[in-house]
C-alpha cells in the first residue's frame, strides 16, 4: 500500500463533531431509558411484595387464626391463674369473661389486629418495602437478637464468601474453558468434556458428601464441615487460613457440580457465534487470532455473558440450602432451612422479599448494562437508515 | 503445464479443497485452473453447490475446521502464495494484496462496532497510521463508493442492505489491494441496488483500481463486468474463455445450457432449464462430470476429458472439441495412467 501523507480534512472534523452531538443525544436517550427502567422496577417490586404479603397472610385468613390463638391463650391464662389468685377466684364467670374480652382487645390492638386486613396489608407492604423486617416468630440470631435483620446480616457474610468463591470460580472457568474448547472443537479433550457433562445431574451437596467421605473420613486431610476451626484462630491470617481450609470441600463441590456442563454449553455457544459471517470476514481481513476472538467473538457475545453473570450473582445471595446444611456452614441457606423446619413464617417472608428485591435489582442493572454494551439497544431502532 | 513467468496477476493451478464429512470427503474444489490478467475481471460462473464459494475460500486460505485435502498452486504476481506460512499469509496476503467482498454483507459487519472502525481496521494493523489518518482514508473510500460521511460513526444495523454492501466494498478497497474477490456481491440485493453496485464496480475497473474475481451464478449481471469467464461445474473448471466469445457462443454443453436458462427480453427463444441435479461431490462420476445431464453425450464421455486448447485461446474440458482443438492439456489422472502403461 502506498502511504501518501494524509492531511486532516475539514470534512472528517465536521463528521466527528456531528458524531459527538449524536453521542450526546444518545446519553440523553440512555438516561431516559434508565429512568423508565427504574420506575418499572419499583412498580414490579411493589406488586411482587404485595402479592407475597397477601399469599403469606392467606388473604387475611391468618388474622382469624391469630385472633383465635390470642383469645385461647388469654382465656387459658386466666383460667389457670384463677386456680391460685384469690382476686380472680372471687370474680363471677361473667366478670372473668369480660376481663378476658378486655385483655384480648388490648392484645389485638397491640398487634394491630383491630384494623381490617385491607389496611393492615398495606402497612405490611410498607414495612416490607422499606426492609423493616420486624421480629422472628421463634428464631434468634447467634447473638440472641430476635430482629430478623440481625439474623440475616449475621449469616450473610458466610454465604457471600462461600458462594462468591465457588460461583465466580465456576463462572470464569466455564467462560474461558468454553472459549478454549471451542477452538479445539472435535478434539479428544472436547469429546471428554462432553462425555463428563452429565455429571452435573447430581447436585452439589451429593459431591460434598462424597468429598467428606473421601477427604475427611478416610484420608483425614480436610475438616468435616463448619466455617473455621474451634476455637477460632486469633490472628486475621490464621483465621483466613482456617476459612480457606474449610472452604475446599464446599467450593470444590460447587465447581465440580457444574463445571463440565458449563464448559460444554459455553463451548457450544461460542462455536455458534464463531461461525458468524463477520468472524470469517475478520479473518479474511488478516486480523490476528486473538484480535478476532476479542473484537468479533467475545465483544458481540457480551450481553448473554453478562446475563449469565447476573444470574450467578443472584444465586450467590440466596446461598444453597442443602449444601450449607450438609457442610454445617453458617450461611443464609442454612438459616432458610432452619426457618422452614421451625415454621418461622416471618423469617421465610423476609428472605423471600429480600430475594424479590435482589432479582429486580439485578434485572435493572442488567438492562442498564445491555444498553451500554449493545448499540442496538442503546441507539434504538428506527433512528436512521432502513 | 505452463509455469513460465507471465504478466497475469493471478494464476491458479490444480487447486484442490476437500472437506471431510461423516460419509466421506466432499470434493468442493477439485483441480481448478484459471488466470486473472492485471486490471481485468474474471467471472467464475456456476450454479449453487458447484464449489464457487469454496474456491474463494481456498484462494484466501479461509479454511473450515473439517478440511480433508488442500493443495495446488496459487501464483500472485509469479509468487506461489500457497508456500507461505499461515502467519505470513495472514500478514502479507490477506487484505494487503487480496481483499474480499462477501456474499452476505448484511451479516458480514460486526453488529457492535462502528462501521468506520471496521473499515479502517485493516490499515491500523501494522501500526504505521494513527487512528485519525486511518479514519481519513476510510472517509475517502466512503466518498468513492457513495456512502455519506457520517455513516463512519454508525452501526451496521442502522444501514440499508445496499449501504452495507457499499461499506463492504469500501472496506475491500481501503488497503488498495491488487485483487478483490467478489463472492456474489449482489445476490442478496434488489435489482436497482444490484445495478448501482455493478456500476460502482465497473467504474473501479475502468479506473484500474484493482483486478476483480467475480463469483456469481447471475449470468446477466456478470456479463457487464467480465473480461474473462471461467465456468465451474462439480468442483472443476469446464470452460475458460474471453467474455465476448463466451457470451456469443459458449463451447461446453454446460455453458450452453447455462446461457439458455437466461430469459431474453426480445426474440422467440424460451428459457430452458438443465434437467437433473449436479452430481454429489462426495463421489463424483469417474468420466465427464456433466455426462449424466448432457444432451450431447456419447461413448467417450465415460472417460474424463482433458482440457482442450482452442485456436482462439479458449479452453474447454469436453470431448466434443477434441477434433477442432490445437492441443490438449493432460490432467494429472491421465498422466498417472500413461505412467502405469509404460
Amino acid at each position: 500500500m502506498a502511504v501518501a501523507p494524509i492531511e486532516p480534512s475539514k470534512e472528517l472534523a465536521d463528521v466527528e463533531q456531528a458524531s459527538t452531538k449524536a453521542r450526546n443525544d444518545t446519553v440523553f436517550r440512555l438516561s431516559k431509558y434508565i429512568l423508565r427502567r427504574i420506575l418499572a422496577a419499583i412498580a414490579t417490586v411493589t406488586v411482587g411484595v404485595y402479592l407475597t404479603v397477601l399469599i403469606a397472610n392467606m388473604g387475611g385468613a391468618l388474622d382469624d387464626i391469630r385472633r383465635a390463638v390470642i383469645q385461647e391463650e388469654i382465656a387459658n391464662f386466666v383460667a389457670i391463674q384463677a386456680l391460685e389468685d384469690p382476686a380472680l377466684k372471687a370474680m363471677s364467670q361473667e366478670q372473668r369473661n369480660e376481663m378476658v374480652a378486655q385483655q384480648v382487645a388490648l392484645a389485638e390492638k397491640r398487634f394491630g389486629l383491630d384494623q381490617p386486613f385491607a389496611i393492615r396489608s398495606f402497612r405490611a407492604l410498607g414495612s416490607a418495602m422499606t426492609l423493616n423486617l420486624g421480629f422472628a416468630d421463634n428464631m434468634t440470631s447467634d447473638s440472641g437478637s430476635r430482629l430478623i435483620r440481625n439474623i440475616i446480616l449475621e449469616r450473610l457474610p458466610a454465604t457471600l464468601v462461600l458462594m462468591g468463591t465457588g460461583l465466580l470460580m465456576l463462572f470464569f472457568l466455564t467462560l474461558f474453558g468454553g472459549l478454549a474448547l471451542s477452538r479445539r472443537y472435535g478434539s479428544w479433550l472436547d469429546k471428554a468434556i462432553i462425555g463428563l457433562a452429565p455429571t452435573s445431574a447430581a447436585p452439589s451437596w451429593f459431591y460434598a458428601l462424597f468429598f467428606i467421605v473421601i477427604f475427611a473420613a478416610l484420608l483425614n486431610w480436610l475438616p468435616f464441615g463448619g466455617m473455621v476451626s474451634a476455637p477460632p484462630p486469633e490472628t486475621t491470617w490464621g483465621y483466613a487460613k482456617s476459612l480457606a481450609f474449610h472452604m475446599i470441600i464446599p467450593v470444590g463441590a460447587i465447581v465440580i457440580n457444574a463445571v463440565f456442563s458449563g464448559i460444554y454449553s459455553q463451548r457450544t455457544f461460542f462455536l455458534a457465534f464463531a461461525s458468524e459471517d463477520y468472524v470469517d470476514m475478520a479473518k479474511a481481513k488478516g486480523l490476528p487470532d486473538n484480535l478476532v476472538e476479542r473484537r468479533y467473538i467475545l465483544r458481540p457475545t457480551l450481553p448473554p455473558i453478562i446475563t449469565s453473570f447476573a444470574f450467578v450473582l443472584l444465586a450467590l445471595w440466596g446461598g444453597s440450602i442443602v449444601l450449607e446444611t450438609v457442610m454445617n456452614w453458617p450461611g443464609l441457606g442454612n438459616t432458610y432451612g432452619q426457618a422452614i423446619g421451625q415454621f418461622d413464617t416471618a423469617v421465610i417472608i423476609s428472605l423471600t422479599v429480600l430475594d424479590a428485591y435482589l432479582l429486580t435489582f439485578t434485572l435493572l442493572i442488567l438492562d442498564i448494562m445491555y444498553a451500554i454494551v449493545d448499540p442496538r439497544v442503546r441507539v434504538g431502532e428506527g433512528s436512521s437508515g432502513r | 503445464m505452463n509455469n513460465n513467468e507471465t504478466t497475469d496477476l493471478l494464476r491458479v493451478r490444480d487447486l484442490k479443497l476437500h472437506f471431510r464429512v461423516k460419509s466421506g470427503a466432499v470434493q468442493a474444489v477439485d483441480g481448478v485452473n484459471f488466470d486473472l490478467p492485471k486490471n481485468q475481471a474474471t467471472v467464475i460462473l456456476g450454479e449453487s453447490g458447484c464449489g464457487k464459494s469454496s474456491l474463494a475460500k481456498a484462494i484466501l486460505r479461509l479454511l473450515p475446521k473439517n478440511v480433508d485435502h488442500y493443495s495446488g498452486e496459487v501464483f500472485l504476481n509469479n509468487q506461489d502464495i500457497m508456500k507461505l506460512s499461515d502467519e505470513q499469509f495472514r500478514k502479507d496476503i490477506r487484505w494487503q494484496r487480496i481483499a474480499m467482498v462477501p456474499q452476505a454483507a448484511l451479516n458480514s459487519l460486526n453488529p457492535v462496532m462502528r462501521v468506520g472502525d471496521q473499515v479502517a481496521e485493516p490499515i491500523l494493523l501494522d501500526g504505521k497510521l494513527t487512528k485519525k489518518e486511518a479514519m481519513e482514508l476510510a472517509l475517502e473510500k466512503f466518498d468513492q463508493v457513495g456512502v455519506p460521511a457520517d455513516f463512519l460513526y454508525r452501526y451496521a444495523f442502522e444501514l440499508s442492505g445496499g449501504m452495507r454492501q457499499r461499506v463492504a466494498i469500501a472496506m475491500s478497497l481501503i488497503t488498495e489491494p491488487e485483487m478483490v474477490l467478489l463472492d456474489e456481491p449482489t445476490s442478496a440485493l434488489d435489482v436497482l441496488t444490484q445495478a448501482n453496485i455493478m456500476n460502482l464496480l465497473k467504474r473501479f475497473k475502468a479506473e484500474k483500481k484493482a483486478s476483480f474475481i467475480l463469483i456469481t451464478h447471475d449470468i446477466a449481471t456478470s456479463s457487464e463486468l467480465a473480461d474473462n469467464v471461467a465456468v465451474m461445474y462439480a468442483g472443476q473448471v469446464v470452460e475458460v474463455s474471453d467474455a465476448h466469445n463466451f457470451f456469443t457462443e459458449p463451447l461446453h454443453p454446460y455453458s450452453k445450457a447455462l446461457m439458455d436458462s437466461v430469459p431474453r427480453l426480445y426474440g422467440e427463444m424460451q428459457p430452458d432449464f438443465i434437467s437433473g441435479q449436479p452430481p454429489s461431490l462426495l463421489k463424483p462420476p469417474t468420466g465427464c462430470r456433466f455426462a449424466d445431464r448432457c444432451p450431447a453425450r456419447f461413448e467417450r464421455c465415460s472417460d474424463e476429458p482433458p482440457v482442450f486448447n482452442m485456436s482462439d485461446g479458449r479452453k474447454v474440458k469436453c470431448w466434443l472439441h477434441e477434433s477442432d482443438s490445437v492441443s490438449a492439456e493432460s490432467n494429472p489422472d491421465t498422466w498417472e495412467e500413461m505412467y502405469a502403461k509404460s
